[in-house]
């Protein structure tokens, strides 16, 4: 099968430095794939790279089965982008903004205007389609932006912060908005800072650091190489005391055992476990509100992976990596 | 899913015009914009050839004379020698003293419009939207150049057809008849003009690239322009003193340069260096 991109030593540098550097990946059609890192992580630079906005120094990339570089167009054409400013021209209104796009993409006037009026109702903006978007808050310019990159149907989104700035029932909206894309069967590449709703939309997840990608699968897979082990939690409405924590580090198939604030983090061989921990901790007179095996997310995972990058950069100590190997943040 | 495409492909011109549409819509509605594209024109086409044309209407005849014949410029005084001496003074400041002045509007125009088209898509951030459409580097740019070169022509033809009417009006009492158009002004709105547009435009798409909001492109462009403007005030009155054929002339140089100008800045004109210059 014909992946939906594929880079391979994928570079691109600046006066500044290089923005991205041998970046390795492939990615099959239909993933929702998260691209996480800091700020200057090299994100955006990718998602230019991938869409033949930038060529790349060295490296090549195919999306869709279309070189970038050499056939932009083809790739722009079945590509939806979501910048992460919403770019819209404040001296139109929303339609004017979309309808333009409609036509370079190649609708004729009349099915740019039907196209453009399906999206705005379709985002809740039917009733400002005539409104200057200079008015606009936030979360409207961001309805209008993704009205935009969706125009065209396209078969890979590149989705850039489409939360940010958006209230609560905005960002609900949006992430069910583009899990009905994903279920649809489109590939979304997903640049975000926002951890949560990667972890709730994202079944691959990529970490870019200094333009390096440094951790590239799905969250589960990465997780298994982080962690050995089955993550859970005692509730015990407390911190328990010394001897608890080392009871509970004593029983068979318990790996490890810490305290927190309500009560103990574990690392299990498996959930078999899970009932002969809280037999010990009931026994020592611990009240245990609640007892739950706990799968790493793609946030522990994401954070582990930058702790042990910073590890290896010399940004943390030994300690630092161990903490993070623990799911602390 | 996938392939390669190969080939130059032809022109898309309905991606063209969307975009050009799009910007002049977009102008019509920046007050920042239309406003010295209207009080520019009004003060130099109309204001100035009312004030200076009925000053000169009642100004003596016989230093005018005197001046004429003894000046350097004898020979190429030569065309309004050939108006009667009452009608000289009228003929020489409206024809061929303000006249030239039009050349300054498509220097004005490709100016402003310029650093909107470039460094406004930056300043507003709409440049990216533009990046990620399937328009090729060549279309988007000739969208752009089409943007402002477009009503600096215009502009300035119309600017030309009111100025020979409010010349003509303020004259009238003393010539009796339409002196404008004549062979040369008409040489220098239809052929030199759109050229002086475009060579201006060249200049600003380079400096308009480059700056990162029209503030910056039009403080540039400014140095850039105001020597033109100079030279262009200076020297377009000689110009409309040449024979036709040395108006006609002098167009074809400018056009040279003006084409050889954005062909240089077309070669430049890459997505990838709009979105590097970010």
């Amino acid at each position: 099968m014909t992946a939906a991109i594929e880079a391979e030593g994928l570079t691109r540098g600046f006066a500044s430095g290089l923005a991205v550097d041998h970046v390795t990946f492939r990615l099959e059609p239909g993933r929702v794939l998260a691209l996480l890192g800091p700020n200057g992580a090299g994100k955006t630079t990718t998602v230019r790279l991938l869409d033949g906005v930038l060529t790349p120094h060295a490296g090549r990339s195919s999306v869709l089965g279309f070189d970038p570089t050499a056939d932009g167009d083809e790739v722009r054409r079945r590509t939806g982008v979501l910048t992460e400013n919403a770019g819209l021209d404040d001296r139109l209104t929303a339609a004017e903004n979309l309808q333009y796009v409609a036509r370079v993409r190649g609708f004729g006037p009349e099915g740019a205007r039907r196209r453009v009026q399906e999206l705005l109702e379709r985002f809740g903006m039917g009733d400002r389609r005539d409104d200057l978007t200079s008015g606009f808050s936030t979360g409207q310019r961001k309805r209008i932006a993704l009205a935009r990159a969706l125009l065209h149907d396209p078969e890979l989104l590149f989705l850039d912060e489409p939360t940010s700035g958006l209230d609560p029932a905005g960002t609900r909206d949006v992430i069910a908005l583009i899990d009905e894309l994903a279920a649809e069967g489109r590939t979304v590449v997903l640049a975000t800072h926002f951890l949560g709703e990667a972890g709730r939309l994202a079944d691959r997840m990529a970490v870019l650091h200094r333009g390096r990608l440094r951790a590239f699968g799905a969250p589960d897979e990465l997780a298994s190489e982080l962690w050995s082990g089955l993550g859970a939690e005692l509730d015990l409405g407390a911190p328990p005391d010394e001897a608890t924590v080392a009871a509970l580090a004593a029983v068979p198939g318990v790996r490890r055992a810490e305290a927190h604030d309500e009560g103990v983090r574990l690392v299990l061989d498996d959930r078999d476990v899970l009932p002969r921990a809280v037999a010990v901790a009931v026994g020592r007179g611990c009240g245990v509100y609640g007892a739950a095996t706990r799968r790493p997310t793609l946030e522990d995972v994401y954070f582990a992976i930058e702790q042990r990058i910073a590890a290896e950069e010399g940004e943390l100590g030994t300690d630092g990596f161990a903490e993070a190997r623990w799911g602390a943040r | 899913m996938g392939g390669t495409v190969s080939g130059t492909p032809p022109v898309d011109r309905t991606a063209v015009l969307t975009i050009v549409g799009r910007d002049l819509r977009a102008v019509r509605r920046s007050k920042a914009i239309t406003l010295p594209m209207l009080l520019v024109p009004v003060s130099l086409l109309v204001l100035l050839p009312v004030a200076v044309g009925l000053l000169a209407r009642s100004a003596p005849t016989d230093s005018v004379q005197r001046a004429l014949e003894s000046s350097v410029l004898e020979r190429l005084a030569d065309p309004i020698l050939q108006f009667p001496p009452r009608e000289r003074l009228v003929v020489l400041v409206l024809g061929y003293l303000l006249s030239p002045l039009l050349l300054v509007l498509p220097l004005m125009v490709s100016a402003v419009l310029a650093a909107d088209a470039f460094a406004g898509e930056k300043e507003r951030r709409t440049l990216e939207v533009l990046l990620h459409l399937p328009i090729s580097d060549r279309d988007l740019f000739l969208a752009k150049v089409l943007s402002a070169y477009v009503p600096a022509v215009l502009i300035t033809w119309v600017g030309a057809i009111v100025y020979a009417v409010v010349a003509n009006a303020v004259a009238w009492p003393v010539t009796g008849r339409l002196f404008l158009p004549f062979s040369q002004f008409v040489a220098v709105v239809a052929w030199v003009a759109p050229a002086v547009a475009l060579l201006a435009l060249g200049l600003l798409v380079i400096v308009s690239s480059r700056a990162r909001t029209t503030q910056e492109a039009n403080q540039l462009g400014g140095a850039v322009i105001l020597p033109l403007v100079f030279v262009a005030a200076a020297q377009a009155s000689v110009l409309m003193l040449l024979p036709v054929l040395g108006v006609v002339a002098v167009g074809l140089a400018v056009w040279l340069a003006a084409l050889g100008l954005l062909w240089w800045n077309a070669r430049y004109f890459t997505r990838d260096r709009l979105a590097s210059a970010g």
